[in-house]
């Protein structure tokens, strides 16, 4: 079957090697591959357009998974779009108001998943900064995911900044 | 065409600098001659109906601080004088407060009760009491432009409303205060805390001895007011804004949202009926995306798609050019050119 991929990669070296490497060991074959390294997502990644054929469905769910991991992100199978992503930072005592439970809150929501997170914390009594790489797989999610940031920030004392593309 | 010029500060000044250093391009160009009647600050008025000489005004001024040394200046006081003074037009460029609005909306009432157009780059009173000052001058049948209050030197009132005047403009978004832009931008170079590149900013006049109108979130807030009223048609007010400040930005928060490609900007917003003030991430290769104390401002249209126009916030002469091209196109549409 022919699948047409939208992803979008880092914008740093080595990228794409990442993203068409899964795809050969997958017995899957090439027909084209768009790099359009000129035009940065507004995300700031770089998007690539390829077109695969691959054996079957399932084939292109262990490869959709595999580059998810990867931090490839695939916007797009077949024109359809697949996930939404949503980055945010939190300031403020992070680690200290329950960040499991923060976390926990946002993953309640159906369709709304914490994808990653990254810490920065300069010294235990000062401000701790969390970025976190939130997916949304099913749109109407979106205005729920910042509603529960928004409550969660008031909560706990901590300043949310959204992105802006949202 | 005869000025009222209240308010003889930063803007005040640069309004005489640059009718000097314009005037001979202003009269070949357009076949301008405007003439400043009476000036004004809280020491007094100085008052010529033929005309006053700028460069003796701008001279004592600078020396000693006050209106009221210039030779012939009496103690008059502002409303007087634009109650009584003769004129066609007033320039209100006295301290944004948006608390009371006053005393510019004091100032520009009076000044339209008059049958007098009212050009300022004072935000309070917009912030305010648009409604109120926009009824008044359709009462009166005098303009009121104030294209300088917001943005500066960009020209985006009017880029909205009459270039772009066969597009709706759905949303604005921007960098709308050069102070705050400055801090985040020098935090993110360099890697400093908010509080000390708060005092090199202030070590550099860039930002006040008082700061907190700026780092709060105000200054843009009430620009936001303004632009939202001018260009989307609205009625709103200061206390319609939801207002966050750079204050709890850290500069781990920057690093971090750096490694993902995001800059940490301060952005005014009206969308979808909302307006905002608050900390945003912005891709790195955003058009909103503008360093130190530039601004910039992005329409969304139906038409046009995006149009962004990035510039030079404030400043004495940058604002004048807002500020004059108000009076030209208020001049133009008397006169009829
Ligand atoms: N600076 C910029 O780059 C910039 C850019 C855009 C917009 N603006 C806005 O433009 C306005 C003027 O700014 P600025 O920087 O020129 O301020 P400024 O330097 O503080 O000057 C204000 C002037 O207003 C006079 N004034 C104060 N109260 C008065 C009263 N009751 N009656 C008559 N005159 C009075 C002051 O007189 P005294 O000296 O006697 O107190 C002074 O001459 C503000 O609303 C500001 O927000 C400024």
């Amino acid at each position: 079957m022919r699948i047409e991929l939208d992803v979008e990669l880092k914008d740093k070296p080595g990228q794409l090697i990442k993203a068409l490497e899964p795809i050969s060991r997958l017995g899957g074959n090439l027909i084209s591959v768009i790099h359009l390294r000129e035009t940065l997502t507004k995300r700031g990644r770089v998007p690539v357009h390829i077109i695969v054929s691959l054996e079957n469905l399932e084939t292109l769910e262990t490869l959709l998974t595999e580059l998810e991991a990867n931090d490839i992100w695939v916007a797009k199978v077949d024109e359809v779009r697949r996930k939404k992503r949503l980055t945010i930072l939190l300031i403020g005592h992070v680690v200290d108001t329950d960040i499991r439970d923060t976390i926990d809150r946002l993953n309640n929501i159906s369709g709304v998943l914490v994808a990653d997170m990254s810490l920065s914390m300069p010294h235990p009594e000062k401000e701790t900064s969390a970025l976190m790489d939130i997916e949304i797989s099913k749109p109407d999610k979106l205005a729920l995911a910042l509603d529960e940031l928004e409550l969660i920030a008031r909560e706990k004392g901590l300043t949310l900044v959204k992105s802006l593309e949202i | 065409m005869r000025i009222n010029l209240v308010g003889f500060g930063v803007i005040g000044k640069g309004f005489a600098k640059t009718l000097i250093m314009k005037q001979d391009w202003l009269k070949s160009r357009y076949g301008f001659e405007p003439r400043v009647v009476s000036i004004s600050d809280l020491s007094g008025t100085l008052v010529n109906p033929g005309g006053i000489d700028l460069s003796a005004t701008l001279e004592t001024v600078n020396r000693t601080g006050r209106i009221i040394d210039c030779s012939g200046a009496s103690g008059m006081q502002s409303l007087d004088a634009i109650r009584g003074v003769e004129a066609d037009l007033m320039v209100e460029v006295t301290p944004t407060n948006v608390v009371t609005g006053e005393p510019g909306l004091s100032h520009m009432l009076t000044a339209m009760d008059a049958g007098k157009h009212v050009v300022t780059s004072n935000k309070g009173p917009l912030a305010l009491a648009y409604k109120k000052l926009k009824a008044a001058s359709e009462k009166k049948g005098v303009q009121f432009k104030f294209e300088s209050s917001a943005g500066g030197a960009m020209p985006l009132i009017n880029l909205a409303n009459e270039v772009l005047s066969g597009d709706e403009i759905i949303s604005i978004k921007g960098i709308l205060n050069g102070t705050t832009n400055f801090i985040l931008t020098k935090m993110t170079k360099e890697g400093t805390d908010f509080e000390t590149t708060l005092k090199e900013a202030q070590e550099l006049g860039i930002a006040e001895t008082d700061p907190s109108y700026d780092i709060s979130g105000s200054d843009t807030a009430s620009k936001l007011v303004i632009l939202t009223n001018a260009i989307l048609g609205r009625e709103a007010t200061y206390s319609d804004v939801s207002v966050q400040g750079i204050t709890k930005i850290t500069p781990e928060a920057i690093a971090l949202a750096k490694e993902e490609g995001f800059v940490i900007k301060l952005i005014g917003e009206v969308e979808d009926g909302r307006l905002s003030v608050a900390p945003q991430l912005v891709p790195e290769n955003h058009p909103l995306n503008v360093d130190g104390t530039l601004n910039v401002a992005s329409f969304t249209t139906d038409l046009a798609g995006d149009v962004t126009i990035v510039g030079r916030g404030a400043g004495a002469i940058e604002t004048n050019s807002a500020i004059l091209s108000d009076i030209l196109s208020i001049y133009r549409g008397v006169a009829g050119r």
